[in-house]
């Protein structure tokens, strides 16, 4: 059966990553030495926009696992690397831990003292529980990525229908609670950096950052391995067309859920809402805010409009890149504006997502070079036999 | 590895049931679908249900003609309650709506098989929903002959709708919407009509059907055209069908009323309108496809996976439910935190409570594939969710209204006589359009079952 | 020479594979002006008459362009030029306020676009067509498919044609004529 084997030009990029991930930690440790104010909130930002994309593969594979289609059957092994990143994550979120006093104002015990609405939510923003909520999001995310894991490489070995099932309904329950940490943890780590402003669509925000960012990354890696693979035999127009149509709808449910927000904030003009999109719109932040509005919305909207584009994978992934690159803005623009009125980026911020993502790469590809490139099982499996028993009766009778 | 091979390993494993029954031509699904309308005797059962339904349009015009008359203080709407069952009921409607296009445009997009025998079925519906939604805010200006003055149009008054009212963008949502779901219903009717055209044995008909098919002749060329105009409007409707409930959502969210004011709300009232949506299309079609024999048509897969869709959609308002709590809590907003109190202990605490019931525990049930798979507990369901949702809209407009920030300015709401009869009555006029709509319209788009028969069929 | 009253021949097959094979062979014997009748979309049939791509795609951008640029200058004019008016202290141009019913307006006139345009291109409604005067042509909505060769092909003579789409057993192969009315 199917083998598609793993190109050697991943042993150099995952070289090559590592280096340039090893380097960069070297200088944020500098960073890190010279100007904590300066590293926690770069860190941050680099670290939430592969979290987001890890977060995405395992959200996305679970969809699929319910749904089944062409798309994911093609994608299925780059969405498990992604998934499995994660423990590494957990790994990487050891120095936020370090700097919580530095990023949020509710883990500074004199600033709770003088805020009466801090007292308030120091049941919930208090350190323990902070810590603790966060261990928590991170089993259920890495036991999900575990189990899924573990069940669909069964699927490879032995076929069973029954198993299938049961990952089906594993990923309903494992969407289920994805989506309450996913806003826990979305409150947690960004929107409580700003304690006293508070948003409901918060974390249908983070999630769709985080599907549109791993679908992204879907199709920049399947481009790569297309051009050095026989996958390039495997994968349809269909199916490039599907990823990015969800590509596209990627950047339509982000800018709905932004403009949502801002259209109710700004409609509302209360005094405990409007700062937050106050800070974002002023002090040059409102250019970022623009740059957004056009190359996270308008720019790859308008051109995946164009069946052309998104039947040519190499036309496609200069849109996800585009894509991906505005996910770092936005986290950029949702979490700096906290901690400086007017516009403002250092070195530590072009150098933060890049350490973190050259890590996060080469674990990802160290994923992925594990197993072949195609899997035996394919969610869509039991409408296929359907058809087929289908054609099988009629001929009979 | 050989697909036999594979049957052969797990004959204990149960397949989902097909999208169409077997032992299907071309010719016979045609036959089968154009008898309904053209052919087979009416079922006295829909007899019975239009003269019920009938009797209920009645009411609703009744009613109509009272309020026209007496003005809105016919209803139970005072001051701080402003907006009663009109807009409840508004909401309600609109909600239920939302099922159709979701159904013909997204599963379209996401080429799922299984929508074509309900798209049709279901956009009539949407219809109908928007017409009856439609019918209360246009009353509830107090002078509906004056309704006109909504649409922005040059006048010697000089005066212009004022564009920064969330209901003015009502305005153009639900118009558009109405008027876009009557596009794609209409354009999808067009070969079907040629159908009946074809077959109408009686010659008034044949004119009839024949005027509105256009002079469709199925041609490729045509078709050519048609296929792209049909792809391009379930593009259209799919952004559309989203923005229609997330502008409703913001009557309420750009306004400051606690339990309004949350950003949350254009997301969280498009599930619930889907929810809705696919509890009225379930409530329906169970019923339908008993009484007119479609079981080949709206196969258990279809009804399988609509309640899978009212599953997920329900966890989505109930995430709804738990954030507006914990929100509520956190915002640390007293008005906040009192409304969070007074909906679970206030006057209308029963109701819910009743809500949270019929939208959060009941719909758990439909993990069960035992439960989907059982007509009676689902459409039993189906019927508790329409309830929970008009639940869900009476507790969001009435407890959020009639207890905001002054106690001085608190009230009470309760519905008048002609509260109800208006709404049920619209529930009759809906069934009336519906019931008249499956007498002379092919309920089941013929053209795109034709194509779903395997080729082996013909042969 | 043709009889003038003659619009085509119309062939009558019972399976699309037959119709496909047929159309195919026509356009490479360098037929041109066929048209086939299918009971449902077949894509294979459309590429084997040589259709190209619709232009229906750029009436539909022009039909969105126009409602979000018209809609918003008409919000706009409102607003600001015509009837300024301070309402809540917002501004007048309050940008965010006009993209509700900027994007309905999209909508609105592209999915007029779409099916005005379709119609138009396919010249609908055309209440008569000669293809509807050949007996047995509603079957076009049940379950048969044809393929119609016009007499204005400058390749169309009435034996070669017939005996060339006879050549593929079609169920029957019929005239169609210009003025003749159905019943």
């Amino acid at each position: 059966m199917n083998q598609t084997q793993v190109p050697s030009g991943l042993n150099r990029l995952q070289m090559l990553a590592l280096i340039v991930g090893g380097v960069g930690f070297v200088l944020l440790m500098i960073g890190w030495f010279l100007s904590p104010a300066q590293f926690f909130p770069a860190y941050l930002v680099g670290y939430i926009l592969w979290m987001q994309v890890a977060l995405g593969c395992l959200a996305i594979l679970m969809i699929y696992n319910m749904t089944g289609g062409g798309w994911g059957y093609v994608t299925q092994r780059i969405l498990r690397a992604g998934m499995l990143t994660l423990p590494l994550l957990a790994v990487l979120f050891l120095p936020i831990l370090l700097g919580l006093p530095t990023l949020y104002e509710w883990a500074r015990p004199a600033a709770v003292a003088h805020d009466e609405l801090l007292q308030h939510k120091s049941l919930y923003l208090n350190i323990p529980f902070f810590i603790a909520r966060t261990v928590l999001y991170f089993v259920v995310w890495i036991g999900l990525a575990l189990l899924l894991n573990r069940w669909l490489l069964h699927l490879d070995q032995s076929f069973d229908l029954a198993a299938g099932r049961r990952l089906r309904g594993l990923s309903g329950l494992g969407l289920g609670a994805f989506g309450l940490t996913v806003t826990f943890a979305s409150i947690d780590w960004m929107m409580s950096i700003e304690p006293h402003w508070f948003s409901t669509i918060y974390g249908f925000m983070f999630a769709t950052g985080a599907v549109a960012a791993a679908f992204a990354l879907a199709i920049i890696v399947l481009n790569w391995l297309m051009k050095r693979t026989s996958l390039v035999e495997v994968v349809s127009t269909l199916n490039v067309n599907d990823l990015g149509n969800f590509l596209l709808a990627g950047v339509m449910l982000w800018a709905y859920m932004t403009l949502s927000q801002y259209l109710i904030i700004w409609s509302g003009n209360l005094a405990e809402e409007t700062p937050w999109i106050y800070r974002r719109t002023t002090g040059g932040w409102e250019v970022v805010g623009l740059l957004l509005t056009i190359f996270h919305f308008f720019a790859p909207f308008l051109v995946l409009l164009s069946r052309t584009v998104k039947r040519r994978i190499n036309w496609l992934v200069n849109v996800a890149g585009l894509v991906l690159l505005m996910r770092l803005v936005d986290l950029y623009w949702l979490i700096i504006p906290a901690f400086h009125e007017s516009f403002y980026l250092d070195w530590l911020m072009i150098v933060a997502p890049i350490a973190i993502g050259g890590i996060w790469l080469a674990a990802f590809i160290w994923q992925l070079k594990k197993k072949s490139l195609l899997p035996l099982y394919d969610a869509g499996v039991e409408e296929k036999l359907l058809d087929y028993g289908r054609t099988q009766t009629s001929t009979h009778s | 590895m050989q697909s036999s091979e594979m049957l052969g390993k797990t004959p204990e494993v149960q397949l989902p049931a097909p999208v169409i029954g077997p032992g299907y031509t071309y010719g016979s699904v045609t036959d089968k679908i154009s008898s309904l309308v053209l052919s087979r005797r009416t079922p006295l059962a829909w007899f019975v249900a239009f003269a019920l339904a009938s009797l209920g349009t009645a009411m609703l015009f009744g009613t109509i003609a009272y309020l026209l008359y007496g003005g809105i203080g016919i209803w139970g709407n005072n001051v701080p309650v402003g907006w009663g069952f009109d807009i409840v009921n508004f909401v309600w409607w609109v909600g239920i709506g939302h099922a159709g296009t979701l159904i013909s445009a997204i599963l379209l997009l996401f080429r799922q098989q299984w929508r074509t025998s309900i798209n049709r079925f279901a956009e009539a519906m949407t219809l109908f929903a928007i017409a009856n939604a439609g019918l209360y805010p246009l009353l509830h200006t107090g002078r509906p002959w004056f309704d006109y003055w909504l649409m922005p149009y040059p006048n010697t008054f000089g005066l212009w709708p004022n564009f920064r009212s969330p209901l003015v963008w009502d305005v153009f949502a639900i118009s558009t919407y109405a008027t876009v779901s009557f596009l794609f219903w209409y354009t999808g009717l067009i070969p079907d009509l040629a159908t009946l055209r074809d077959r109408a044995k009686n010659p008034l008909l044949r004119i009839l059907y024949g005027i509105f098919a256009l002079g469709w002749r199925n041609s490729a060329a045509h078709w050519n055209r048609y296929h792209a105009a049909y792809l391009m409007l379930a593009a259209l409707s799919t952004p559309l069908v989203v923005s229609v409930h997330s502008v409703v959502s913001l009557d309420f969210a750009a306004g400051i009323v606690p339990g309004w004011h949350a950003t949350m709300f254009p997301p969280y009232f498009v599930a619930g309108a889907i929810f809705s949506g696919f509890a009225m299309v379930l409530t329906l079609s169970i019923p339908l496809r008993k009484a007119y024999g479609l079981e080949d048509f709206i196969t258990m897969r279809h009804i399988n996976n609509m309640a899978k869709i009212m599953l997920v959609t329900g966890l989505i308002v109930f995430y709804g439910y738990m954030m507006e709590l914990f929100m509520g809590w956190y915002s640390g907003s007293q008005y906040e935190e009192y409304l969070i109190l007074n909906r679970m202990t206030g006057p209308y605490a029963p109701l819910y409570w009743a809500l949270i019931l019929c939208n959060g525990l009941i719909p758990q049930l439909l993990w069960f594939r035992g439960v989907r798979n059982n007509l009676l507990v689902l459409f039993i369901i189906s019927l508790i969710v329409n309830v929970g949702m008009w639940l869900e809209r009476f507790v969001i407009i009435v407890t959020s209204l009639h207890r905001d920030f002054l106690p001085s300015a608190w009230g009470m709401y309760y519905p008048t006589i002609f509260d109800w009869t208006m709404f049920i009555g619209t529930i009759g006029f809906f069934l009336t359009l519906l019931l008249l709509f499956i007498r002379v319209l092919p309920v089941i788009s013929i053209f795109e079952m034709r194509e779903l028969v395997p080729e082996s069929e013909n042969a | 020479m043709n009889n003038p009253t003659l619009y085509g021949l119309l062939a009558e097959f019972t399976t699309p594979e037959a119709l496909i094979e047929a159309t195919h062979k026509a356009h490479d014997m360098g037929y041109r002006k066929m048209d086939a009748y299918t009971p449902y979309p077949i894509e294979e049939v459309g590429h084997a008459l040589g259709a190209r791509g619709t232009r229906l795609p750029y009436i539909v951008l022009a039909g969105g362009l126009v409602g979000a640029i018209g809609g918003y200058l008409m919000q706009y004019y409102a607003s600001v030029i015509d009837y300024p008016l301070n309402i809540g202290g917002r501004p007048l141009h309050s940008w965010p306020s006009f993209i509700p019913a900027t994007f309905e307006m999209t909508v609105l006139l592209a999915a007029f676009a779409a099916v005005l345009g379709m119609l138009g291109l396919n010249g609908l409604p055309q209440p008569y067509h000669p293809v509807f005067g050949v007996p047995g042509f509603e079957a076009a909505t049940r379950d048969r498919f044809f393929l119609q060769i016009e007499a204005r092909d400058p390749k169309f003579d009435l034996e070669e044609t017939r005996k060339f789409l006879e050549s593929f057993q079609p169920e029957k192969v019929s005239e169609i004529e210009r003025y003749k009315y159905p019943g």
